[in-house]
């Protein structure tokens, strides 16, 4: 597996600054985290990180608004942000000789963003985000399910209980004043990832980073994490049933796990896909193939970094499958890999899944520079991009025995089963 | 403030070369050397897609394409994704329209192994009697989860809708529950048996390959495949024709799900280019007249947009957006007014600059990945575009001049026969739709 080659920086205002050259195509990505997200909103305030993201498109100081996208696209790049628990994300892929408009963009907003701001843009901004939370969230089958298992798996209050699209009430109550708070307090270069990755030279690429992002002040008072203490299990088996507009049963299964980060998150990566990657994973296998209960099966593991993570599983009932029966099948499977470690076959399936898929993925300059960017952010280490692969071989089959069973037990688990609608009265 | 800063010199970028061979069955072979890669992408298309199937059978290719991974003469449903998946390997097998396809990527050092199973799982595909039962239930079931989410709901009703009767395009090329519930392994077989065949086949390798010890693999594992397929019928794609307000009722919905378009192009037309601009402008990327309007301006939306969709006959042109159900009639009228507007005037110079621009700039951003690739080479095999398209494509796109957005816009945009399919709650939207005077108001179920 080649090495992603990376170089670091500190600006003097705090801006960690990762470049990793690649000049095979004409092409950059640019790539800022800010390690702010929807963990660290106020009560009353949920849904407000992703609303500021929205903002950070309508304009700063010296870019009016629409613009950042129409000059990105008229050099022939694509962008775009994401909001999640842990942090918010802003990336342009572009021809590598358009690198310093990528960059004057992005500093220009984090340097002035409150002077384009006007009580129009916020008003136009919550309406679109609104309908983007009619869109993902009411008005699909299955939509809220995220949002319900964030709420039951972690308690009230905890950062992680509410969904990052947050509450139609919140998103109203959003003020421009909130819109000024969140941007002195977390937009800041002490704050913030900046990666460059592919067809740059290294020389000009930094003085250009210097020019446009070092003037910016840090924020000096920048508050710390929100406590994310919570205890390892649940401490209960919580369930729950929601009649919905859907026409299959769906069961989702919910555990705390480790946090992503912890050298004990790499086991649940590889249970999850021993148990629910490709068509000869254990759930695929028995539960759709063999036993015909279900019409589809996931397992995955949330890469977040505070208190605890959550490994999930779905399952989607095929019509007139006992929803008992499914539930148990998929227990038994769980049951078994915590009882009986995985084969060599198992490993040897995963691991070399895991390293096309890696492969796969870092074929992107823009993937490449958002994993730097996230390794630095969450713990300032973008080396762990080269371990990957080798962190994941390095978990036997034991690890995942022990894994399973240390967590998944009833008394770590949410069933959360949604039932179409008629049939629940 | 520093001021916008001017871009430096572009590094010219060409589309990789390729060699393209036939072999003496039939089957075309596309090859391109990709140096510093570790992945390599094959795609194996077969003329085998859903215009190929007789229309009493619709949804048979899909099942056929689908069942391909479940296994070969030699290796049963489980052994077959353990023996592929332990080479790093997820085949894939889906078809369109227009063909089907099977491939995978894979680290190169597993091209010989990989194409091993590939060949035999197209050419000796198991067709288990009770894997196909499997995967027949679990389409039916697909059909209706997708009935169940408005997107797709609004999606499939909107074809349904839009073509007249007995047209094909008319349907989901997976087939209608009516169609695939009657549907037997004896028939799959049949339409393995007479469909799949290397003369109307080709597959595209790109990644990390020497040609020549490729094309020497290519041989070993499908030079000795025989038969010789049909090919795909012709299809009339005629429009139902005529304005017409359709309802899809389903209650409780939060937003309306519009669909608003007609008949669009063929994949041959000669107005591609001027067409495929227009769109974009239109509704095909942030910036477009729709997304600005309706979201940006209005608030109405998270997003809208339009497409063509050409096939070998005329797909459909559909103007998209998922609105706040309050505002169904009033989105609708913004949607039918960015139709009339570009039919009314030619957009200006900086307007279409931006959108060519665009078009022409992220040209290479397009072929970052060798799965990317392989997939551009796929238009050049099924619709026979000459080996030039890609390198003359760029030069096509600038020679497009605010005159031909404005031509093919007159000529392909038709509010006035636009069908305007709305997926949400009647009792809600259907009073204002009528009074908006928009045509003749229809509600149809869901089901």
């Amino acid at each position: 597996m080649a090495q992603v080659p990376i170089q670091r920086h500190v600006l003097a205002n705090g801006l960690r600054v990762i470049l990793s050259r690649d000049p095979r195509a004409p092409l950059v990505a640019v790539n800022l985290w800010y390690d702010v997200g929807s963990k660290h909103e106020k009560a009353g305030k949920t849904g407000f990180a992703h609303l500021f993201e929205h903002m950070m498109f309508q304009g700063s100081a010296n870019v009016e608004k629409g613009q950042h996208f129409s000059l990105v696209q008229a050099a022939g790049g694509t962008l775009n942000a994401s909001t999640w628990l842990d942090r918010t994300n802003y990336f342009e892929t572009l021809p590598g000789h358009e690198l310093e408009l990528a960059l004057w963009l992005e500093a220009d907003r984090m340097a002035s963003l409150l002077p384009a701001m006007t009580q129009e843009k916020l008003d136009n901004q919550r309406d679109v985000v609104k309908n983007e939370r009619r869109f993902s969230v009411d008005n699909q089958p299955y939509g809220d399910w995220d949002e319900r298992i964030q709420a039951l798996v972690y308690p009230k209050g905890h950062p992680y209980h509410h969904s990052t699209i947050g509450s139609m009430e919140d998103l109203s109550a959003a003020s421009l004043a909130d819109v000024s708070d969140f941007f002195a307090t977390w937009y800041a270069p002490n704050n913030a990832v900046l990666t460059v990755a592919g067809d740059f030279e290294t020389d000009v690429a930094l003085a250009m980073i210097e020019r446009h992002f070092g003037p910016i002040p840090a924020n000096p008072s920048l508050p710390g994490a929100p406590d994310m203490t919570v205890d390892e299990h649940i401490g209960g088996d919580i369930r729950v049933t929601v009649p919905d507009q859907v026409p299959l049963p769906r069961i989702y299964l919910a555990h705390r796990a480790p946090p992503f980060g912890s050298d004990a998150f790499e086991a649940f990566e590889v249970a999850s896909d021993i148990l629910g990657s490709g068509r000869a994973s254990r759930l695929y296998g028995s539960l759709v193939r063999e036993q015909r209960l279900a019409q589809d099966a996931a397992a995955f593991v949330f890469p977040i970094v505070g208190g605890a993570s959550m490994f999930v599983f779905w399952v989607t009932a095929r019509p007139g499958v006992d929803l008992v029966k499914l539930e148990a099948a998929l227990l038994a499977e769980l049951e078994r890999l915590a009882t009986e470690p995985p084969s060599d076959a198992d490993l040897e399936r995963v691991r070399n899944l895991h390293a096309s898929h890696f492969s796969g993925g870092l074929e992107r300059i823009s993937e490449r520079a958002d994993r730097l960017s996230m390794y630095t952010c969450l713990f300032d280490e973008p080396e762990r991009i080269n371990s990957e692969v080798s962190r994941y071989v390095g978990v036997d089959a034991e690890g995942v025995s022990d894994a399973l069973g240390s967590f998944i037990h009833a008394d770590n688990r949410v069933t959360l089963t949604y039932v179409p609608a008629e049939a629940a009265t | 403030m520093i001021a916008r800063p001017v871009a430096g010199a572009p590094r010219p970028y060409t589309f990789p070369d390729f060699v393209s061979h036939r072999l003496p069955n039939g089957l075309g072979v596309w090859l391109v050397p990709l140096p510093e890669r570790e992945l390599v992408s094959v795609h194996l298309l077969t003329d085998a897609g859903a215009a190929t199937e007789d229309e009493a059978q619709a949804g048979v290719a899909s099942l056929t394409a689908q069942l391909l991974v479940t296994g070969t003469h030699r290796l049963d449903a489980a052994a077959f994704a353990e023996t592929t998946e332990r080479l790093g390997i997820v085949v894939s097998s889906e078809s369109s329209w227009d063909s089907a396809r099977a491939g995978f990527v894979a680290l190169g050092q597993h091209l010989d192994a990989g194409l091993e199973l590939l060949a035999d799982m197209v050419r000796g595909p198991r067709l288990d009697a009770s894997e196909f039962e499997r995967l027949r239930a679990e389409r039916l079931n697909d059909i209706l989860q997708g009935r169940a989410e408005p997107g797709r709901l609004a999606d499939e009703s909107f074809l349904r809708e839009v073509y007249a009767d007995d047209v094909p395009y008319g349907r989901l090329s997976a087939g209608r529950p009516e169609t695939v519930e009657p549907l037997t392994i004896e028939q799959v077989r049949a339409f393995h048996a007479s469909r799949y065949a290397p003369n109307v086949a080709d597959i595209i390798i790109a990644g990390a390959i020497e040609p020549d010890v490729a094309l020497r693999t290519v041989e070993q594992h499908l030079g000795e495949w025989t038969g010789s397929g049909p090919g795909h019928r012709s299809i009339q794609a005629s429009a139902r024709g005529g304005r017409r307000v359709v309802i899809v009722d389903r209650p409780g919905s939060v937003q309306s799900e519009l669909r608003v378009g007609h008949v669009g192009i063929d994949r041959g037309d000669p107005r591609y280019f001027s067409a495929m601009v227009m769109s974009a402008l239109l509704g095909g990327v942030f910036g477009s007249r729709l997304n600005m309007r309706l979201r940006e301006e209005l608030g109405y939306t998270y997003g809208a947009r339009c497409s063509f969709d050409p096939r070998r006959a005329a797909g459909p042109f559909i103007a998209s957006a998922a609105v706040e159900t309050d505002v169904t009639a009033k989105a609708v009228r913004e949607l039918l007014g960015q139709l009339d507007r570009i039919r009314d005037a030619p957009p200006t110079e900086t307007e279409l600059a931006e959108v060519r621009d665009y078009l022409v700039g992220v040209f290479p951003l397009r072929f970052e990945t060798t799965a990317g690739i392989a997939a551009a080479i796929e238009p050049l095999a099924v619709y026979d575009l000459p080996d030039e398209w890609w390198h003359a494509y760029r030069s096509n796109l600038e020679a497009v001049a605010v005159s031909d957005v404005h031509a093919v816009a007159r000529e392909l945009i038709h509010p006035d026969e636009a069908l305007i399919l709305i997926v949400g709650d009647a009792s809600k939207v259907r009073d204002e739709l009528a009074a908006a005077d928009l045509g003749a108001v229809e509600v149809i179920s869901a089901d």
